[in-house]
């Protein structure tokens, strides 16, 4: 006791992960350059206020977001641990809200949004990803204190946590479904002493893929699937068939790839952004950031995504307790499946589906609930006592 | 830290937790690496395909056209070139005062305003308002300086002589491609390689300021040299029109060929048409037609009679079988026939045109009086198989191979068709059709010494900078006709215009060779006729060979009285544009009074004794001025002169 007291007197000797905030601000920063890169020529043909349409919004936001973050990373965690169920129960409400009721706002053919009109409205799916770390982070807590953790109820009780908010995301947005069911497969996974029926699970995963995809064309012919519905797999094999319909988004970022070379053809010069590559500040921002700083600066962004990963296990393996090391372990499943599917759509790796990158793709709620994910990890990193 | 499990505070993580956020961290680890090496493979080794892929879809190709090659007559005069034309065109997204644009363009280019906003506003990347605008209108156009208003320089095809052999020449359409005649057979030749001018446009197609353009220079096309003499062609066709109008003939048509080597000096199918307005009619409907039948007329105006068509050719056509029959052997120059005005073959009476008869004649009077019942015998004589035979040899049942399109074929009958009936009208050139062109090339065989030439025109293609020349060679058959057959039928051509039926083809000293003919059109009942005369010169040498075909003229229908005059007009001002010289006969001096004679000096005689002098000789004096002595004289002493010249003399005291 004596010594604890004596910590709280030393504030100074708490720790502070500086290199992750480095990172966040660093990836900020390039996100909103290359919004103004890949949105300046649209924006000006489009919008009265010209080329900085998008990176004005962007940057607003991004710095109120860096303040929340601020402020979060300096509160203790345990503090929003205690509103873990109020959090899920919102997201898990506007979720519906946006699914079932007319609050919900379709853009580009997708209910994703809620709100009263386009300008004050917000994707909940961001906020569900937040929820739904938080609210698996508390019920872990809860169960390996009481020595349940492994037990098939607990398992069925998380799956059933994660599931339905994943499901009402899945409805109208696969990837972000996805993340969600990644995030909390990920957490559960750490938490837990078992394997076999994680290998199990990612096994019957693996099965299920190879199936889809060996008998997507069977069942078509069976007429038990309609082939609009195996679109996207045909699309991914090759978007050279597809120039104009469904292959039309992932061709136009591969010609933006393609034609980057290995140093690209410079910060501003992407001529694909010459609204080749639809909406080239969000979702395909990546194929941009290839075209204009070539293999090159698509690495360095992929290295720059990986020591962010890395910084979250450290803070994930030094946390002063298992809430907060599963806050971590959370949000940084969500940033590496975030990331690793996005580029792995964009590179035509995997069908395609609507994600965006995390930092530096345009979007005002992803960037304030990536900013509020961020606070909890630092204010997890601000709890580390370093002991000399 | 030393802490029991029973605290309240749930511990740190666990070696099995941390364990597990290390597995994920290298399952990241390795889907990044992963990522990046899939990456390396799209930028590195697909970057080629990918960078294509995007620079087709950023470039727009603006075509620079070639100019398209132009046309040499023999005297290297130009008879079909370009002009700088321009090609008015707006671009929707680059427009940003609308109203105006369309204002000045219905303005300059007196179009319908309306028709021109529907452009203006129609969503494309490029639309054409109007292409062949004067260079001027161009030029005023781009005075403007409009936003989205495109003016692009091309070239149009331009004819300097307008309708000079217009059939020959044929025109080129909208996008300079040959329609018909020789811009059409030497497309290839002609056309150049368009260059293109490649900016960066973004997905709208707007240009991109600033990007820099890449321009692939166009080629011109290469230029055609043919044996066509504007000059040749000039007189041909004054001669074809004096005789249309005179006998209100339907149309005329005249080839004047070089006969040793196939090379045409001209070929005329009045009326002609102006081939820089070639979709214009060269006369006034009486009524109004659909488009279909305006394409119709003006397909028929466009024909060229001499290779597009077929028609009897009647007595000309003696020539052939005269050949057959001489090189076959049956019948010599001085067999002897006897002519009662018919012939009988089977139960046929075979009419000769001289209802009376020609009465006893040999095989060369025949010719000169074109007597049917000679030739109809000589067919006979030489029998189907021999006739058949003699055609393939003289080249007649195949095509000349002419470098214009549309050659059409001979109709001829079918070998085992033929009875002796058949054999009787083939023999003085009924009953079967051909070309005149077809027929010109089988006489210049017979004459020529037994060459069967290739008829054409092109004679050489040079590259627009000269730096290439290709010189023309066409097929070339010996021994259709043996030489002596040759020798003796040019002079019993000779003959037919010295004394026979073509003698109003006859030009003193020229040696005009030739035959006459009078087909009457099918059917026989309109009384409809095609007169012709084919004729070359001189009979010694061949330098020339020509035929005249006047469809259903009026009035007098002999090809002997209308069709050889022409031809003798032709032939007068040609020959010796040609430089062929006049090689008089004895009987010729004689009888036109033919020589030369040194000018005496005459200068400073008195006029008594001058008068006296010159009526010793044939000169024509004329004086002028008053006096009794001759103060100047023309021409000079010593000049040689025709000994019937005029001469002037200059009158005046000492």
């Amino acid at each position: 006791m004596e010594r604890r007291q004596g910590k709280r007197t030393e504030k100074t000797r708490r720790y502070y992960d500086y290199s992750l905030l480095f990172i966040i601000i660093f990836l900020s920063c390039f996100g909103l350059i290359m919004i103004y890169s890949s949105s300046a020529y649209v924006a000006e043909m489009k919008f009265s206020d010209g080329s900085i349409h998008f990176l004005k919004r962007q940057a607003l936001i991004s710095a109120a977001s860096f303040v929340v973050m601020l402020v979060i990373s300096k509160m203790n965690y345990h503090f929003f641990a205690k509103f873990a169920v109020l959090g899920y129960g919102a997201a898990v409400l506007c979720m519906i809200l946006v699914n079932f009721t007319p609050l919900g706002i379709e853009r580009n053919g997708q209910k994703r949004w809620l709100g009263v009109s386009e300008s004050l409205s917000f994707q909940p799916t961001e906020l569900v990803k937040v929820a739904v770390i938080l609210a698996l982070a508390c019920l872990i807590v809860l169960y390996v204190k009481r020595k349940k953790m492994d037990e098939w109820g607990t398992i069925f009780l998380m799956v059933f946590v994660t599931a339905v908010p994943g499901l009402l995301v899945l409805m109208n947005n696969l990837s972000s479904g996805i993340i969600i069911l990644g995030i909390g497969f990920t957490m559960v996974f750490v938490a837990s002493r078992k394997k076999l029926r994680f290998a199990v699970v990612v096994g019957l995963g693996v099965v299920a893929v190879i199936a889809a995809l060996q008998l997507g064309d069977k069942l078509v012919e069976m007429g038990v699937l309609e082939s609009y519905q195996l679109d996207r797999i045909h699309v991914w094999r090759s978007p050279e068939s597809y120039p104009l319909e469904g292959g039309y988004q992932v061709l136009q970022g591969l010609y933006a790839i393609g034609s980057g070379g290995i140093f690209g053809k410079g910060l501003g010069n992407s001529i694909q952004k010459l609204s080749f590559v639809p909406e080239a500040q969000n979702d395909m921002i990546f194929s941009i950031i290839c075209e204009e700083l070539g293999l090159f600066g698509a690495a360095c962004l992929i290295l720059l995504f990986l020591f962010m990963i890395w910084r979250f296990m450290v803070i994930a393996n030094n946390a002063p307790d298992l809430l907060g090391s599963m806050i971590v372990v959370g949000v940084m499943a969500h940033i590496a499946i975030q990331v690793i599917l996005n580029i792995a759509v964009i590179t035509n790796t995997i069908p395609n589906t609507g994600i965006t990158l995390p930092f530096i793709s345009y979007g005002g709620t992803s960037v304030l609930f990536l900013m509020v994910e961020m606070g909890m990890v630092l204010s997890v990193s601000n709890q580390i006592k370093i002991e000399k | 830290m030393k802490k029991t499990e029973a605290d309240t505070e749930v511990r740190r993580t666990t070696t099995n937790n941390r364990k597990r956020i290390m597995l994920i961290f290298a399952i990241s680890a390795v889907l990044s690496v992963l990522l990046i090496g899939r990456l390396t493979y799209l930028m590195i080794f697909r970057s080629a395909y990918y960078s294509e892929k995007a620079d087709e879809l950023h470039e727009r190709e603006r075509a620079i056209k070639a100019a398209r090659g132009e046309i040499y007559d023999a005297n290297g005069t130009v008879i079909a070139t370009n002009r700088t034309v321009c090609t008015i065109s707006v671009i929707h997204n680059q427009i940003t005062d609308p109203d105006r644009v369309v204002e000045v363009l219905s303005k300059e280019l007196g179009m319908d305003e309306d028709k021109v906003r529907t452009s203006v506003e129609k969503y494309t990347s490029r639309e054409v308002i109007k292409s062949n605008v004067d260079k001027s209108v161009g030029d005023s156009i781009r005075q403007y300086a409009l936003n989205g208003v495109k003016v692009d320089e091309d070239y149009k095809r331009y004819y300097p002589f307008d309708t000079l052999a217009s059939k020959v020449l044929g025109f080129t359409g909208s996008d300079n491609q040959g329609i018909i005649g020789l811009e059409v057979k030497y497309e290839d030749v002609l056309k150049g390689i368009d260059g293109q001018i490649l900016t960066l446009t973004d997905a709208k197609g707007i240009e991109i300021d600033g990007a820099a353009e890449g321009r692939i220079e166009p080629v011109a096309g290469n230029n055609l040299y043919l044996s066509l003499d504007v000059n040749i062609q000039k007189y041909a066709e004054q001669a074809a029109m004096q005789v249309m109008e005179q006998k209100n003939a339907k149309a005329v048509s005249i080839i004047v060929m070089n006969p040793q080597n196939g090379e045409i000096m001209a070929m005329v199918n009045v009326p002609e048409f102006s081939l820089n307005d070639p979709f214009t009619l060269n006369y006034e409907l009486t009524e109004d037609v659909s488009a279909e039948e305006k394409q119709n007329l003006l397909n028929m105006m466009w024909r060229n009679r001499c290779i597009n068509d077929t028609y009897e050719p009647g007595s000309t056509f003696k020539i052939v079988t005269a050949s057959a029959g001489l090189s076959e052997g049956v019948v010599s120059v001085n067999d002897q026939f006897y002519c009662p005005g018919y012939k009988i073959v089977e139960d046929r009476r075979i009419r000769c045109h001289k209802v009376s008869g020609h009465g006893a004649e040999d095989f060369v009077h025949g010719a000169m009086n074109s007597c049917n019942p000679v030739f109809i015998e000589v067919g006979l004589r030489l029998g189907v198989s021999n006739m058949y035979k003699y055609f393939n040899q003289f080249g007649l049942l195949s095509k000349t191979g002419i470098d214009l399109p549309g050659e059409a074929s001979t109709i001829m009958h079918k070998q085992d068709n033929v009875g002796e009936v058949e054999l009787a009208t083939i023999s003085f050139g009924q009953s079967f059709q051909i070309t005149p062109i077809r027929l010109l090339t089988t006489a210049s065989a017979v004459i020529n010494g037994g060459t069967l030439v290739t008829p054409h025109f092109g004679v050489r293609v040079e590259s627009a900078d000269g730096s290439k020349v290709e010189t023309l060679t066409y097929p070339v058959t010996e021994g259709a006709v043996d030489k002596n057959v040759s020798d003796t039928m040019r002079s019993i051509l000779e003959k037919v215009v010295a004394e026979g039926s073509g003698k109003r083809a006859y030009i003193p000293g020229y040696h005009v060779g030739g035959k006459t003919a009078t087909s009457e059109k099918l059917p026989r009942s309109l009384k409809n006729y095609i007169s012709s005369f084919l004729g070359f010169a001189p009979a010694t040498d061949p330098k020339v060979i020509a035929l005249i075909t006047i469809d259903e003229p009026e009035g007098i229908y002999y090809g002997g009285t209308i069709a050889a005059p022409a031809v003798k007009s032709i032939f007068e001002n040609i020959l010796p544009y040609l430089g062929i010289e006049e090689d008089y006969s004895v009987e010729e001096i004689a009888a036109y009074e033919i020589g030369d004679v040194m000018m005496e000096n005459y200068m400073g005689m008195g006029v008594s004794d001058l008068k006296k002098k010159i009526s010793e000789t044939d000169l024509e004096p004329i004086y002028l001025g008053e006096g009794d002595y001759v103060t100047d004289q023309f021409p000079l002493e010593g000049e040689l002169i025709k000994k019937d010249s005029t001469v002037i003399f200059y009158l005046g005291n000492k």
